[in-house]
Formats: structure tokens, C-alpha cells, sequence
């Protein structure tokens, strides 16, 4: 009973650690409030039946976050997904469960999410979940040499979207 | 005869007295004293000229460091410049370290940088004050107040990260580095809700 009632409390802390910048990735890759709540809660379940051995915090946090960008991939990929409209959400409409600093500038952030998935999540990470690139490259399992230069393309793909939106804007 | 004979030879003597360096001499000092002559007739104009161009470097001076050498008029522009530029100006040759008008002088020794290497400590943007994340430049910078210093950490997009200590005051009002900027920004940022209670105001 004890130790039941220890497990929740630790299931309980890791999910208040945890779900807003899990929900904030799952919101980068899906771009809708409830598609992302529900990857978030599937990644937890995944997490406790799991039962994993888990090495470090920063382990824990890594191995989280990889869940979660999978598991969009995979319902991104699904034929379902593929044959449906989402109702997406813009990014003004969901500001308040967003991210927990003030942006100066709303824009950029736009931008990135428009990005192709292998650009989008390290631009994503790196820059507004201040991630390192050492750290990216163990989430997504991948060399730093690659994050690297996926950053270096993504940022350059970040500036074409922006000159073509202001030059549509006037 | 032997007289003729010498003012004979005198007369030719003079006819031919022009080949004499003496001659010479007297023709240069002739054409000396036409250039002097010429030089007097039209010294008026290059006077004025040259007058103008030291009222203007007077100008100058007395925009820098705010003197009165050429009466009211000049004063009066100078003026205008100390009110526009002079103090900056003063500020920044201080900063540089460099001696740009006569009446100012810096100790290079004495001068101090605004901005410090410091050591990187992973700050997260929660426990930061003000947060820049520039895409399209491939960086971001978060900053921390710490008493008279900003601690400001940037992080780039090729793996480098560096952090600076600023000392705001010691930041020229119109700096071009963003370091400096960001840093400024940031003590703003902190000071204006402070100053807004007025926490700080002289009355308390």
C-alpha cells in the first residue's frame, strides 16, 4: 500500500516537472491543443509502464522529450492524420498555456513551427527550451556535427519564411 | 684714349653688365619685390579665408569642450554643439581611451571596460530577467541584474557560449555592441517597476 501511494507521489511530481515543456514540444510538432495533450498523456503512460532504470534526471528528462517527439511522428505519419483536417491552433491562441517567458517577437517562433520536422525540433529545443547541442543530440539521436548543421539550415529557412512573409505584407 | 678707351669698353662694359651675377641678383630682387607687391594687393582675401576656417576649427573646440575664443557669434554655435554632442563625445574619447580635443586629457591607464569575460553557468531562461532569442542571427541572450553588473550568457548556434559581467554604467548611451545594449536593457527592464513604486524616489 505504501508503497503504491510512493509510486503515485513520484508520478505525480515527475508529471508537474515535466507536462509544460512536454506540452510544449507536443504542441512545436502538432500544432493543436488536444493532440498535443494527448501525446503528452501517452508519453507518461509509456514512461510508468516502462519502468525503465533511469540513470539521471537529465536521463529521465532526454528519454521523455524523445518519447513525446515520437510519438507525434508517429501519429503525424498515421493514415488517419493524413486523411483529416486538424483544427489548428494558432500560436496567439494558446500564448497563455505557451511558453513561460515573454517573446519579443512572435514571429520567429511561427516560423519554426512551419519548419520540416528534422529542422523544426532542434530549431525548437535549442532556442526556446535552451537546449544544448550536445544535449538535442542524445534526445534525437543524432551527431552533433548533424544538429549543428540542421540548426544552420533551419535558421536559414527561418530567415526565407520571414523575407517572404514581410515582402507579402506589403 | 685710354679713357675713351675705358668708356668705351665702360659703355660696352655696361651694355653687357646684365650677364653680371650682381645684374642677376638686382633683377631677382626686382621680381621679389613685384610678388611682395602682388602678395599685399591680394592679402585681404586669403586673410579671410583663413580667418573662417579658424572660426570653425574654434567652433569645433568650443563644441568639444565648450571654450570661447572667437566672440558671441562663434559662441553661439558652439552652444548648439555642447548641448548636442558634447558630452557624449567627452564620455566616449574617455571610453576609448584616446586624446580627440585639446582641452581633454585621458588617462589611458585609468580607463575601464564596461564589458568582462566571465565564466558560463548555465543560467535557465526561469531564472533569467530578460531573454533575447534571435533566430535568424543564431543566438540567444539571457540576463541576470547582479547588484551593479548584468550577468549576460550567449549561446550560438555553431556549440559556442560565452558570458560577459556588464557594468551598465559604464556603457556609452549610444554603444553599437549588443552585448552592451542587451545589459542595458535588462537593468531597465528591472529598475522601471522599482522606479514606477517609487522605491527610489528622493522624497523617502
Amino acid at each position: 500500500m505504501e508503497q503504491e501511494f510512493a509510486r503515485e507521489q513520484r508520478w505525480n511530481n515527475l508529471a508537474a516537472e515535466y507536462q509544460a515543456m512536454l506540452y510544449r514540444v507536443a504542441f512545436a510538432n502538432m500544432h493543436n491543443r488536444a493532440d498535443a495533450e494527448d501525446v503528452v498523456q501517452e508519453a507518461f503512460l509509456r514512461y510508468m509502464k516502462d519502468e525503465k532504470p533511469i540513470v539521471s534526471r537529465e536521463h529521465e528528462k532526454a528519454w521523455l522529450i524523445r518519447t513525446t517527439i515520437h510519438i507525434c511522428m508517429d501519429i503525424l505519419k498515421s493514415s488517419w492524420h493524413r486523411r483529416t483536417v486538424p483544427l489548428t491552433d494558432s500560436l496567439a491562441q494558446s500564448k497563455e498555456v505557451y511558453l513561460p517567458y515573454q517573446l519579443k517577437d512572435d514571429k520567429a517562433l511561427e516560423a519554426v513551427l512551419k519548419l520540416p520536422v528534422h529542422y523544426r525540433n532542434p530549431l525548437y529545443l535549442f532556442y526556446y527550451e535552451d537546449y544544448s547541442i550536445q544535449e538535442i543530440a542524445g534526445v534525437l539521436n543524432e551527431k552533433e556535427g548533424t544538429i549543428k548543421t540542421r540548426l544552420r539550415r533551419g535558421r536559414e529557412e527561418v530567415r526565407k519564411i520571414l523575407t517572404e512573409r514581410s515582402l507579402g505584407d506589403l | 684714349m685710354s679713357i675713351q678707351e675705358i668708356g668705351r669698353s665702360g659703355k660696352s662694359g655696361k651694355e653687357q653688365i646684365h650677364e653680371y651675377p650682381g645684374r642677376k641678383r638686382k633683377a631677382h630682387s626686382e621680381q621679389f619685390r613685384e610678388s611682395l607687391m602682388q602678395n599685399l594687393k591680394y592679402k585681404g582675401q586669403p586673410q579671410e579665408r583663413d580667418g573662417g576656417e579658424k572660426a570653425g576649427k574654434e567652433t569645433q573646440a568650443i563644441g568639444i569642450d565648450g571654450r570661447d575664443k572667437n566672440g558671441t557669434e562663434a559662441l553661439r554655435a558652439g552652444q548648439d554643439c555642447v548641448e548636442m554632442t558634447g558630452a557624449y563625445k567627452i564620455e566616449d574619447t574617455a571610453r576609448a581611451g584616446r586624446l580627440s580635443a585639446p582641452g581633454i586629457r585621458v588617462n589611458t591607464a585609468a580607463r575601464r571596460e564596461a564589458v568582462r569575460a566571465a565564466e558560463v553557468r548555465h543560467m535557465s531562461y526561469e531564472e533569467s530577467d530578460n531573454i533575447e532569442i534571435a533566430v535568424t542571427e543564431g543566438y540567444t541572450l539571457k540576463g541576470k541584474l547582479e547588484g551593479s553588473h548584468v550577468y549576460v550568457e550567449a549561446k550560438y548556434d555553431d556549440g559556442r557560449m560565452e558570458a560577459y559581467q556588464v557594468e551598465t554604467g559604464w556603457v556609452p548611451a549610444k554603444t553599437q555592441q549588443r552585448i552592451e545594449q542587451f545589459a542595458v536593457e535588462t537593468a531597465k527592464q528591472i529598475m522601471k517597476p522599482l522606479s514606477d513604486k517609487g522605491a527610489c524616489s528622493p522624497g523617502d
